[in-house]
């Protein structure tokens, strides 16, 4: 295993994918960008925070960075959908997996690349827009508003974008591998890959709703569960990422 | 340089090749023939290490292909089927991106090196996607090139291209052949296979028969010599000469089949000119590879 084999294939996924495919533009670049608009948007909503009196500055808080964070928890669910079929199907569809195959790249190097290429872009998007948040909030409210937050919602924040957004990337990332080796074309593997995704976006959006209520027990157990799936979908991309089976089944 | 032993691959409960045993030597041109679906395609890729025989095994520049299927993979270079190039990519982002797999250190100097041999330097900067297919095919030959390997695989490296890209890959296997390459060939197109190969395997499951093509032109037909007459003659009296194993009359043409042409001519020339024949042209008749391929396929069970 060589770590210099992954990096140049990571490094030739980002170069295919962005000259290959608009949905990748939109999935990383253009949706970030109009969810951080719109969390920017709903920060002016509360432009009158100065003045309210400090009491009820807690629920506010909340409900101001709550919002936000649940956008930038998407795109880790989102963004593979787009990269991780693609790295898969461009290769089949271009026939290069054999030619790929005859040189000294091992299938695990092959996986673990293919994945990395998905899960860094997908977690580090997530992580940047929500700095980006962050830094804006900074700006544009009083300092108190930020420090408050952090009190009620830094292990929140922490554990959301630490270990949520990297699990459920890799989730999504491997899911949707899973699912565009079996499948011949491209449309039915973004269809069957966003059917098993949703299910995934919608528990993550009910149970940091349901923590607002006040069980922070549940984002720990949320990202416990993905853990598990996690290992479970490793197990199977490692049986089917076997240089016989891309060989003989991938089509 | 290639040795197979007994190489045996099911695809379920499809044999695609059966019990193969080959020695191919270094230097040589091997040429691969058989019908479609006859199991060449899988024959290279077990000897390329991408697929494990069912059972056998195979030996490749030294090594056992499959005790150390990643030490093969680094000095042998395969041409598969399809060209399998990354079409978005520049040319030079493809070898590139082959290269650094190899971990090459002299990248730049090979992918230059190879590019401006088949006459692609120009465009290197280009998607693949808009090159032609003889130029696809040319890249896709270069890619295998680019770690100098002792073994080439070549899976019909011709096809689909037009008389004169045909002929420039021709003349470049001729040219890698000099370079002491081993070069495993396998085509549709006989006249190549006569062309550049030392040595053809005709296959369709089982190997059928190994030889040069003239080894097994003569296995089959043995040699002929046409005469060419003014005027025809009559025959009837036997030629009187015990190496003339037989003749066949065609009008002004005769149809002489012996074994040893170049001491034997002379004297059968004598021999038809005392009979009276006026001879016009001798030649030696020259059997295609196809005729030899077509009897020796058609003898074999669908
Ligand atoms: N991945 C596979 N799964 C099942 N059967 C296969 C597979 N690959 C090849 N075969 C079968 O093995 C046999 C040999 O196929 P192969 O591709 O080696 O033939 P070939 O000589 O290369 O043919 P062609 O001249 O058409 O390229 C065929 O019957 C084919 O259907
Ligand atoms: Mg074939």
């Amino acid at each position: 295993m060589t770590l210099k084999r992954i990096k140049t294939v990571i490094l030739k996924e980002w170069r295919e994918a962005f000259k290959g495919g608009k949905a990748i533009w939109i999935s990383t670049i253009a949706i970030p960008l109009i969810l951080l608009g719109i969390s920017f948007f709903q920060l002016l909503q509360f432009s009158d925070l100065r003045n309210i009196p400090p009491e009820e500055l807690p629920p506010v808080a909340a409900t101001l960075f709550l919002v936000p964070l649940l956008y930038f928890l998407m795109f880790p669910l989102v963004i593979p959908h787009t990269i991780a079929i693609y790295a898969i199907m461009s290769e089949k569809e271009q026939k290069s997996l054999e030619p790929l195959l005859a040189t000294p790249l091992r299938t695990e190097e092959l996986l673990i690349a293919k994945a990395l290429a998905s899960v860094f872009p997908a977690v580090g998007i997530s992580w940047i827009a929500f700095g980006l948040f962050l830094g804006v909030v900074q700006v544009l409210l009083p300092t108190a508003v930020l420090e408050l937050a952090w009190q009620q919602l830094g292990s929140i924040w922490l554990m959301a974008l630490g270990l949520f957004a990297p699990l459920a990337a890799i989730f999504a990332t491997l899911a949707s591998m899973a699912i565009a080796t079996r499948v011949s074309d491209l449309r039915t593997a973004q269809l069957l890959s966003s059917l098993a995704l949703l299910p995934v976006l919608l528990s993550a959006f009910f149970l940091v709703f349901q923590h607002l209520m006040g069980k922070p027990m549940l984002l720990g157990l949320l990202v416990l569960g993905v853990f598990v799936l996690d290992v479970g979908l490793v197990w199977l991309n490692a049986k089917l990422f076997r240089r016989e089976e891309i060989l003989t089944r991938w089509r | 340089m290639i040795i197979a032993e007994n190489l045996t691959r099911r695809f379920g409960d499809r044999l695609a090749v059966e019990d193969l045993s080959l020695e191919i030597a270094e230097g040589e041109v091997f040429g691969f023939l058989g019908p479609n679906g006859a199991g060449k395609t899988t024959t290279v890729r077990m000897l390329a290490g991408l697929l494990a025989p069912t059972t056998g095994r195979a030996i490749v520049a030294g090594v056992d292909v499959w005790a150390e299927p990643q030490r093969v993979r680094t000095v042998v270079g395969i041409l598969p089927e399809h060209p399998g190039l990354y079409e978005k990519l520049s040319a030079w982002h493809n070898l590139k991106f082959y290269a650094d797999l190899y971990e090459l250190s002299n990248a730049e100097a090979q992918i230059e090196k190879y590019l401006t041999m088949l006459g692609l330097w120009e465009r290197r900067f280009e998607p693949v996607g808009t090159f032609s297919k003889g130029m696809k095919q040319k890249l896709a030959i270069a890619r295998a090139l680019l770690h100098n390997p002792t073994v080439l695989f070549l899976d019909e490296p011709t096809s689909g291209l037009d008389p004169e890209s045909a002929k420039t890959v021709r003349e470049f296997i001729v040219e890698l052949s000099q370079e002491k390459r081993t070069i495993f060939l396998c085509t549709h197109n006989l006249y190549e296979a006569e062309l550049l190969c030392t040595r053809v395997g005709l296959i369709k499951q089982r190997l059928i028969k190994v030889g040069s093509p003239q080894q097994l032109k003569r296995e089959l037909y043995g040699r002929q010599v046409v005469v060419e007459l003014k005027e025809p003659i009559d025959l009837s009296r036997d030629l009187q000469l015990p190496f003339v194993h037989h003749m066949h009359t065609d009008g002004t043409r005769l149809l002489i089949q012996l074994d040893d042409p170049e001491a034997q001519n002379p004297l059968l020339i004598k021999r038809l000119v005392e009979l009276g024949a006026q001879i016009q042209f001798v030649r030696e008749q020259d059997r295609s590879l196809e005729e030899v391929y077509l009897e020796l396929i058609s003898e074999e069970p669908r």
